[in-house]
């Protein structure tokens, strides 16, 4: 296991490395300036080309990258061309809210796809089984912006039952404020991977239900509820903690979207404004970011599957 | 076995629960303690009770995003200029051609047109409680002027390549002396917000000074807690020179989805925000809100570059053609849907701009003419590449309008979509050459020599490259020109040449919607204003 895990994080390397380069090069390429973001009418070409030299955008890209990547091993993500701010205060500050949606998106899809998706399974092509199909149709083609605004239209419009933006009362300090706040942007972080992995256990239960151990079980007189729930499931969690570490990036995705329309104050609402205003140490820092949990999600899945099975590293 | 189970599944949830605590108690951004919750905004429902101005409430105010930085001497962006408007006073304000003073009591020019001075008024206080005189004014010039600070505000300051000096005379006067007549010195003083000296003389970069994350200002509302990505609060400041606020806080709410925003604003969650025409009628139809268009002395036109590889653009018949052929008042149905959010435009002066005028030569509707004038430039089977921002709802309308008008006089337009960094960089681009037509819009200060940098052939930003030698001629003499009359001749000319010449197709005045919950009175006293939505924010109060 160990060797497992050292051998994985040396892998991490240089796949951070061609992460950021490609990532720099993207936006390299992309059109548009940073600059052009502080133009105003009355400002004089000088005075564009003296803040372009000012914050080092006059020289070569390469040479960029290497100031930055250099910056980066030590620590410093350098500042916001925007706003002047440490990038990695920034993301710092905005973590807590982005950690705490997707833990909770994560956690709220993971523990309704389960007895979703095995009663799906288990009832295949049944009218449970169809109405979960068609929830987890919408699920996968709903656009999340659209459903968040669908929600707000009705939880607060309509009902007042929640607040329909930000992530807090103003002035109001209470988790259970906070938790108000967060029902809606988790349900619809979360309406997507619920979707997905409902699918995915349904087909799971599908194949063991098949096994011969299932067979048995039934010999033994066990209740469908019983094989079920006591042994069908076991074996289909365990694919479910891959599924989970490869959700991350998607999970990133989603929460740009989910934060900006709630206006969450997390990491993805930072994010998109960085790419509007095109400021280049703040989308590099967020993509390293959102890498670094990508890759580090798939190697937690890896561990937790060979401790869940064993026999999964001797196959490595 | 399956008490285990459950433990696990209730332990699932507990996480789940637990992780967004855990988010909810960390205290992201740069707040002071916050105090207990106080919520005094009413709700939307709430009908109003009487038109009178009362003490007390607060207000919520929608913004895009985060402030870029709360210091006037950089604040370039929309949100930081509307918080800093509040926070901190400005030495007076011009608006539709009204001089309000704030800090400053009187500004006289001498005979020889070269010295301003500057008399502030009495007993003026920062935020902190400290005295606000001259000090902080020459302070704040001489900030602007050094270019290791990076103020945006430096250039207005540089008349004829040399800086303006400013000099305390006592602690209540300033005198400014010019290196050379310079009219247009008014409309860059009236930019200029005064910051405090005992706050920022040991900043070596003020800029980025830490100092800005709490300001203190001399506005009529001060700095109160901040959380990054949500809020921003401001409470009242009781020595106010203007008299106390009538608001207790005035809360500036991050909102960047519209959409999402606009629901909010009807849930009473925002009590103030922008509005796209388009949105009007939803809001209006609530009853709540009262709609209020302005003018933000913004011109939106069809722009010509003359300087484009085919050349076309550069002959003045083709330019006055293709303005025959459009018609204003269905270009602003089709782009603003309303004469109510834009008003017809003619001169490339915004009614606000100082001698202004709308008669000069307009090219109203007329094919045949238009087809005469092609015909006289020996122009046929002409082709126009009309670059698109895509998702800007004005400038697909319009540039679809003028596809379907100019094939009206055998003129095929091509539309080139892209995206709006691409477009802006194109359009800032003075060797972009592949383009001929575009659709933007500007706005710029209360005094005519500021468009000279857009109408000069050497302006900084001459996009069309519209070149006339006689305007440089004019644009020099009017900067020049002490005598108002002979000044106003000067640029009634300019803009009747640049008219003639259809250099831009101006199109509207745009106007600016707002939306302000009933409750809210005080608008007319507060002056709504270009960018900041409202002059004087201590005006406004709650019912």
């Amino acid at each position: 296991m160990r060797q497992l895990i050292v051998r994985r994080l040396l892998q991490t390397i240089p796949m951070l490395f061609f992460v950021s380069i490609a990532c720099f090069a993207m936006i390299k390429f992309a059109p548009g300036d940073p600059v052009l973001s502080f133009v105003t009418p009355n400002m004089h070409a000088e005075d564009i080309e003296r803040i372009r030299h000012n914050l080092g955008l006059d020289k070569p890209a390469y040479i960029q990258y290497f100031l930055w990547i250099k910056e980066a091993l030590s620590g410093n993500l350098g500042y916001s061309l925007v706003n002047h701010q440490p990038v990695l205060d920034q993301i710092l500050d905005r973590l807590p809210a982005t950690a705490g949606l997707m833990g909770a998106s994560i956690g709220l899809a993971v523990l309704l796809a389960i007895p979703l998706g095995l009663l799906a399974g288990a009832n295949r092509n049944r009218w449970i089984d169809k109405l979960i199909n068609l929830f987890s149709y919408v699920g996968i083609s709903i656009p999340l912006f659209w459903l968040a605004i669908l929600l707000i239209y009705f939880f607060s419009i309509k009902l007042s039952w929640l607040p329909s933006m930000g992530m807090r009362t103003i002035g109001v300090e209470s988790a259970l404020d906070v938790l108000k706040h967060g029902i809606m942007p988790c349900i619809v972080l979360a309406f997507g991977f619920l979707a997905i992995y409902v699918r995915y256990i349904r087909s799971s239960t599908i194949g063991q239900l098949k096994e011969d151990y299932v067979q048995i079980q039934y010999a033994f007189g066990s209740s469908k509820r019983v094989v079920l729930f006591r042994h069908v499931m076991k074996h289909v969690l365990l694919p479910v903690i891959t599924l989970l570490g490869m959700s991350m990036g998607e999970l990133v995705a989603g929460a740009i979207v989910t934060e900006t329309v709630f206006s969450w104050p997390g990491i993805g609402s930072l994010g998109m404004t960085a790419v509007r205003g095109m400021d280049y140490p703040v989308i590099m820092g967020i993509t390293l970011f959102s890498s670094v949990m990508l890759i580090f999600g798939n190697l937690a899945a890896d561990i937790l599957y060979g401790i869940a099975d064993p026999r999964i590293q001797t196959k490595r | 076995m399956r008490t285990r189970k459950n433990k696990s599944l209730y332990g699932i949830i507990l996480m789940a629960i637990l992780t967004l605590v855990v988010s909810a108690c960390s205290n992201n951004g740069n707040s002071s303690p916050s105090p207990s919750a106080s919520n005094t905004t009413p709700s939307a429902s709430q009908p109003a009770e009487s038109g009178q101005a009362k003490d007390g409430g607060s207000l919520i105010f929608a913004v895009a995003s985060d402030p870029i930085v709360l210091n006037p001497n950089y604040a370039g962006d929309r949100v930081s200029l509307t918080i800093d408007q509040a926070l901190f006073a400005p030495l007076f304000q011009v608006n539709n051609g009204q001089k309000t003073f704030y800090l400053a009591d009187s500004l006289s020019l001498s005979e020889d047109g070269l010295t301003y001075t500057l008399k502030l008024k009495e007993g003026l206080t920062w935020h902190d409680g400290e005295k606000l005189t001259a000090d902080d004014v020459v302070f704040t010039l001489e900030k602007i002027l050094d270019e290791s600070q990076n103020s945006f505000l430096r250039a207005n300051f540089v008349i004829g390549g040399k800086p303006v000096q400013a000099t305390k005379v006592d602690d209540t006067t300033v005198e400014f002396k010019l290196p050379q007549v310079s009219p247009a010195f008014e409309a860059a003083l009236v930019q200029v917000f005064p910051i405090p000296k005992h706050i920022f003389e040991n900043e070596t970069n003020i800029e980025k000074s830490e100092k800005n994350k709490a300001p203190i200002g001399s506005g009529p509302f001060k700095f109160k807690e901040y959380k990054t990505g949500e809020y921003l609060t401001l409470e009242r400041f009781d020595n106010y020179f203007g008299g106390k606020p009538h608001l207790d806080s005035v809360t500036y709410r991050v909102a960047k989805d519209t959409n999402a925003a606009n629901l909010a604003l009807q849930n009473g969650e925002i009590n103030l925000k922008y509005l796209d025409p388009q949105d009007v009628a939803t809001i209006q139809a609530t009853n709540n809100f009262e709609i209020l268009p302005y003018s933000e002395g913004r011109l939106g036109y069809m722009m010509f570059n003359q300087k484009s590889d085919t050349g076309v653009l550069n002959k003045k018949e083709v330019r006055q053609a293709i303005a025959y052929a459009l018609n204003r008042e269905e270009l602003i149905q089709v782009a603003y849907t309303s004469l109510d959010y834009a008003d017809p435009a003619k001169s490339f002066l915004t009614p606000d701009v100082l001698y202004q005028t709308n008669d000069v030569p307009t090219f109203d509707n007329d094919v045949a003419k238009a087809k005469e004038l092609l015909q006289t430039a020996g122009v046929s089977n002409l082709k126009l590449r009309f670059i698109v921002q895509t998702g800007n709802k004005a400038q697909e309308a319009i540039s679809l309008y003028v596809q379907q008008k100019l094939k009206d006089i055998g003129v095929t337009v091509e539309l080139q979509s892209m995206d709006s960094s691409a477009w802006v960089a194109k359009f800032l681009d003075q060797k972009a050459t592949d383009y001929e037509l575009a659709v933007t819009g500007y706005i710029m200060s209360f005094d005519p020599d500021s468009y000279s940098i857009l109408f000069s052939s050497d302006g900084s930003s001459n996009y069309s490259h519209y070149d006339n030698k006689q305007v440089d001629e004019l644009f020099k003499q009017g900067a020049g020109e002490g005598d108002a009359t002979k000044r106003e001749g000067i640029y009634k000319q300019i803009q009747e040449i640049v008219a003639d010449d259809a250099a831009i197709y101006p199109i509207a005045y745009t106007k600016t919607i707002v939306a302000l919950d009933k409750r809210y009175g005080g608008t007319e006293e507060a002056v709504l204003k270009p960018v900041v939505v409202f002059e004087d924010l201590s005006k406004i109060y709650l019912k």
